[in-house]
């Protein structure tokens, strides 16, 4: 593999990294607070792709858009899907983790529940929307912008990249500089001691799932730009964000941004040298390795004590 | 201890064994001596389009001809589901020989359910007619009861490489597939017969739904190959379309029967143009023998005809015309002896089969998407001729 | 509509809430109303119209301009009535045939746990029903019985051992069934590469089960000092490796276009006898199999190896410090726990004679994991019931909804049954005290997991 090769997967793997990343955050933010392992994310990731798609179809995009009906087109389809996936963990969170959390059961059965429900809402969306992949109405032509070493970038990868730098900022900023930042993390910390101060965990938790979903959605509408939209479009990138989150030290929020771009460039690299169908094995290995050498994680766990 | 604990596995086995009871009398046959065909595809799970394509192409057959009124019985419907997948199929192909009126079955739609039900209906002596199953060596096991109205891969990939050798320049040609049974076998075929004809051949896959087709796009594009074959279904071949004519790539394209659907157009949009489709089926909403069934179909199903609802159709209309000479007392393995050494002219083809049960006339037709429809070409035996 | 509210709200909750500062409509029978609405919304959409992608549209426009809302909405805002104003006199009379129905059944106990002859009597009786009820059946559900439920059954009961009993969350099961029926396909010579020399099924079972213990040692050796999540994810990616290794090693395993051609089971000595396509041959096989394998785990539940497990389960630093060599018992977990899935995937390979990569996804793993815990880990009897139903309930489900929405039922019954039982439908002893305490906030759940959300709310 020459040189301008690896710059093309490099840069392709950032791109897909960085979508990882911020559905990453949704998975090891619910585990900051619930230590709990939100097995359906993904379908809420897969939620904001149908959000996007169906605010778009509604709205019927003209054939070639100008610059500004591109941006409102954009803006719309990203909010529309940011918030059906918000809604979705919203949901997800008072249906199946609310009455368990009630009663204290152990994190198994949320795993089985989470299971469960994500099955229910995949297999819900087929049903609604239809088994078949569509594709996201065309918003701009996807043009090259510009190379970097040789590697070239286009529209859909620099809206994808700026998107997730932005609400991984963003998100940041919440976590580290809120008031609601400072509860979820009292939270993670020690939810008794966080609600003998005050903190309304109920609340917390709830906005949590919130925060994780509208990431979640924003990523979904993304992703069904860049590629298309079905029903069970969630279960691969889900399992990959899941396996970011836990090599960045699940629970930590920074940690889930550096293992979801280590998974994609991984992941990209792998296939530049072996082809698609090894995809898996790269990202995997290198999480067992590092997992071997780190048990919890490059950053270790815990959204309160590093974030 | 020991004991009470053993005493209780027996419970739930018993209730499920009775559940099963209480649930298999009610859905045995009604046993009124009627005459059913069966078909046997995916009607749940991934790739339920195909398969409902075909179920409506069965369904269609069967209601015109007990419309039709030249039949002194009637012909019944019986679909049962192998969701594409082999280890559902044993199960699938139980259901249609358990019950006894069903004569024939339409199907396995897919090559891997019909490797692990094949055995079953040979020994049941129930013909199978297949209108999609494509893999090379199904033909090849013994499979007493299978007859394939579809010319196999192998065809299908000699076609392919005998377009690239005869109408274009094309000097080396990348294949991708999709690491399904289907697209590897197709490739494997294709490969063989491109080095064949001298042709410089590279081969990579991206497995189905992969989250990004970028980076296969990117080594195609690098690979600076003149012509790309991609082996496998639309669902793929719609966004990795897309993916290729973002990285660059300007040579020839080409994909199988299982990328011919309008879905593809929908999913690759303006980047679908261009491409070359092969299929062993002919177009039904263009062949002019053939509008009909395709205006027909539309009026009772509200979608257009896709991949192979036309040989469904004719396959069902195959089953009737020998059912219609043996009458509805006919045994199983008498109708699949006489549809073994059948001739019927349908709308796609002529059928009639080998003593492997293979089609005797294997026909690979070429299309191309030009400006949003996917057109016809003509056979590739006839376009290469020249 | 505000008169009829402060109208059945007097009463003792009302003026408890008058009394916090609380306004009427803060009170939790609205919160559960709204429930109620959305329960009726998302059943609108489970029970509407299939929809298509050609109109993303057409299935909610069909279903919410039809009568099917307003019948959910009519039931559901009867229960909430029914829940809110007359839950009382139900509850009675609920007590009151509860009250009735309990002598009989504290007979049956009594009767049970007396007699031993009646025990062995009812045992044998449970046995010769298994083995002899599914004759009666179609052959279509001995198929479903042999190739989908006692094949489950097979790996549930593996599964159990490694999660329910050591406590280690094991997501990426499937992967030594599909390492069991390979081997099976390689030492019957259907594999691409030739075997030094074959063997028949029967002799192939312990060369499956030795290589299964040997890739859940290879397996469990690198993740022993991983707990809880961070073992589940690299099962998960062990999964992920085996069954892509499959897919891509094509000159080994044939690749996604499967193997084929795996010999029957069949008998040489003396006599001989041939298991063929007939399925209930390959059921009692199975089901000899499961008994066989129920009674050597049941020993072994209660055995010295049974107790460590426990002990790890439970607390794994105490048990260490108690001088249980944790290490040893964990690999020991996994071997045992991955060796049925040996015997599963070569009863499998030469029952249905073909098979590819695809009969191996994660799904089936997430699934295995699933019945598991439906069934009430640790616990044979539920194991064997949450394998059993489980798998069956998609397949006559078929008979009565869309085939395709199977799955969707399937998970809502997951999530239904977690809320409100969540120790599963035939728990063990000990687990459910474990959990009781839990709720009680005595101890957590599992070793491997603190309850989540800490211990108040």
């Amino acid at each position: 593999m020459s040189l301008s090769e690896f710059w093309d997967f490099l840069v392709l793997g950032v791109v897909l990294g960085s979508l990882y990343a911020v559905i990453a955050i949704g998975y090891t933010l619910v585990y900051g607070v619930l230590q709990l392992l939100n097995f359906a994310h993904s379908e809420v990731f897969m939620f904001g792709g149908y959000g996007g798609l169906i605010a778009l179809t509604a709205w019927s995009p003209v054939t070639s858009p100008s610059g500004f009906q591109s941006v409102a087109y954009v803006a719309v389809g990203m909010c529309a899907g940011a918030a059906l996936g918000g809604i979705a963990a919203y949901g997800l969170e008072k249906v199946a983790y609310r009455p368990l959390r009630r009663r204290h059961a152990p994190r198994l059965v949320f795993l089985i529940t989470a299971i469960g429900a994500s099955f229910f809402l995949y297999n819900l969306a087929g049903k609604l929307f239809g088994r078949n992949a569509a594709p996201m109405p065309t918003m701009y032509e996807n043009k090259k912008l510009f190379s970097v070493f040789g590697a070239d970038i286009n529209i859909t990868q620099l809206l994808i990249l700026i998107s997730a730098v932005v609400m991984m900022i963003g998100l940041d900023y919440v976590v580290n500089r809120t008031k609601l930042g400072s509860g979820i993390r009292a939270v993670a910390q020690d939810p008794e001691v966080a609600s003998l101060m005050g903190v309304d965990i109920d609340k917390v938790v709830s906005r949590t799932f919130v925060i994780g979903g509208l990431l979640g959605g924003a990523a979904g509408f993304l992703f069904g730009t860049n590629q298309q939209v079905f029903y069970t479009m969630g279960f691969l990138p889900g399992i990959t964000a899941f396996a970011a989150a836990v090599l960045g030290g699940i629970g930590n929020v920074r940690g889930a941004m550096v293992g979801g771009m280590l998974l994609g460039i991984v992941e990209n690299l792998t296939v530049g040298f072996w082809g698609d169908g090894w995809r898996y094995v790269g990202a995997f290995a290198v999480l067992v390795l590092v997992l071997m050498f780190r048990p919890t994680g490059i950053l270790g766990e815990r959204v309160g004590r590093t974030a | 201890m020991v004991r009470t604990k053993i005493a209780r596995i027996g419970i739930p086995v018993v209730a499920g064994a009775l559940l099963l009871t209480a649930c298999g009398g009610d859905d045995s046959g009604d046993g009124g001596g009627g005459v059913t065909i069966g078909y046997q595809g995916p009607l749940s799970g991934d790739n339920v389009q195909l398969g409902v394509n075909m179920e409506y192409g069965v369904k269609l057959a069967i209601k015109e001809a007990n419309a039709s009124g030249d039949l002194d019985f009637k012909i019944k419907y019986k679909a049962v589901d192998d969701q594409g997948l082999p280890e559902k199929a044993t199960a699938a192909a139980q259901k249609a020989i358990d019950d006894q009126d069903v004569k024939a079955v339409v199907g396995p739609a897919f090559s891997g359910p019909t490797d692990s039900a094949s055995p079953l209906y040979t020994q049941a002596g129930m013909a199978t007619v297949s209108p999609s199953a494509t893999r090379p060596d199904l033909t090849e096991k013994g499979y007493k009861s299978l007859l394939r109205a579809v010319p196999n891969d192998a065809s299908q990939g000699a076609g392919m490489a005998a377009y690239f050798d005869k109408k274009t320049d094309a000097k080396k040609v990348m294949i991708v597939d999709d690491k399904t049974d289907y697209g590897v076998g197709l490739a494997d075929v294709a490969e063989k017969e491109l080095k064949a004809v001298g042709i410089e051949v590279t081969r990579t896959s991206a497995q189905q739904k992969t989250p990004d087709y970028s980076a296969t796009a990117k080594k195609v594009a690098n690979s600076k190959a003149d012509g790309l074959i991609y082996a496998g279904y639309y669902q793929d071949a719609g966004p990795f379309a897309k993916k290729i004519k973002e990285a660059g790539f300007d040579g020839i394209m080409m994909s199988d029967d299982g990328t011919k659907d309008d879905q593809f157009l929908k999913l690759a949009g303006k980047s679908a143009e261009g491409w070359y489709l092969t299929c062993p089926c002919t177009d039904p909403n263009v062949d002019a023998k053939t509008k009909k069934f395709a205006a027909d179909y539309k009026k009772e199903y509200k979608e257009a005809p896709g991949t192979y609802s036309a040989e469904s159709y004719d396959v069902t209309n195959m089953i009737i015309e020998e059912l219609k000479k043996a009458g509805p007392d006919v045994e199983r393995q008498a109708l699949a002896d006489a549809l073994a050494k059948a001739e019927y002219k349908g709308l796609t083809k002529t059928f009639s089969f080998d003593d492997k049960g293979n089609l005797k006339k294997q026909a690979i037709f070429l299309y191309q998407v030009k400006s949003g429809k996917i057109e016809y070409q003509g056979s590739i035996e006839e376009l290469t001729a020249s | 509509m505000s008169s009829g509210i402060t109208k059945t709200a007097s009463g003792g909750p009302a003026s408890t809430a008058r009394l916090r500062g609380v306004a009427w409509y803060q009170h939790p029978r609205w919160s559960r109303l709204t429930a109620m609405v959305a329960i009726a919304v998302v059943l609108t959409m489970v029970t509407g119209e299939q929809g298509t992608d050609r109109d993303i549209f057409f299935a909610l426009r069909e279903d919410f301009t039809g009568p099917l809302p307003w019948i959910w909405l009519g039931l559901c805002l009867l229960v909430w009535t029914v829940r809110e104003f007359w839950s009382e006199p139900i509850r009675k009379v609920r007590r009151a045939s509860v009250a009735k129905s309990d002598p009989p059944v504290a007979w049956v106990r009594g009767q049970w746990r007396g007699d031993r002859r009646i025990r062995q009597l009812v045992l044998a009786a449970l046995v010769a029903v298994a083995a002899f009820a599914p004759m009666g059946l179609e052959r279509y559900w001995h198929q479903v019985l042999v190739d989908q439920i006692a094949i489950y059954v097979l790996l549930a009961i593996g599964l159990n051992v490694v999660i329910g009993w050591a406590g280690m969350l094991d997501l990426g099961f499937v992967a030594f069934f599909a390492i069991g029926a390979y081997s099976a396909a390689f030492w019957t010579g259907a594999l691409p590469v030739d075997p030094p020399f074959e063997l028949n099924n029967f002799l192939v079972i312990p060369v499956a089960v030795l290589t299964c213990l040997i890739a859940g040692l290879i397996l469990g050796a690198p993740t022993l000092r991983l707990r809880g999540d961070y073992l589940a994810i690299v099962t998960l990616g062990f999964h992920e490796i085996v069954y892509i290794t499959a897919k891509n090693v094509e000159d080994f395993t044939g690749g996604a276009r499967g193997v084929s051609g795996v010999e029957h089971f069949s008998i040489d000595m003396g006599f001989s006898y041939e298991w063929k396509l007939d399925p209930l041959p390959y059921y009692w096989l199975l089901l000899g199999f499961i008994v066989l394998l129920v009674f050597l785990f049941m020993r072994l539940e209660h055995s010295r190896v049974g107790r460590a497990w426990t002990a790890i389960r439970e607390d794994q630093v105490a048990a260490a410090a108690t001088g249980v060599n944790t290490v040893r018992f964990k690999l020991m977990a996994f071997a045992i726990g991955a060796s049925t899935s040996g015997i599963a995937g070569v009863a499998y390979a030469s029952k249905v004679g073909y098979f590819n990569p695809e009969n191996f996804p994660l799904l089936a793993s997430v699934l295995v994991l699933a019945y598991v815990i439906f069934g009430g880990m640790g616990s044979i009897p539920g194991v064997l019931f949450g394998a059993a139903f489980l798998v069956w309930l998609p397949e006559v489900l078929r008979d009565y909804v869309d085939p395709r929405d199977r799955y969707m039922y399937l998970g809502a019954l997951l999530v239904i049954m977690m809320i409100y039982r969540p120790q599963g439908v035939w728990p063990s002893k000990r687990r459910q005290r474990e959990l009781k305490m839990a709720t009680e906030g005595t101890v957590d759940g599992d070793a491997t997991a603190a309850p989540a959300g800490g211990k108040v709310s």
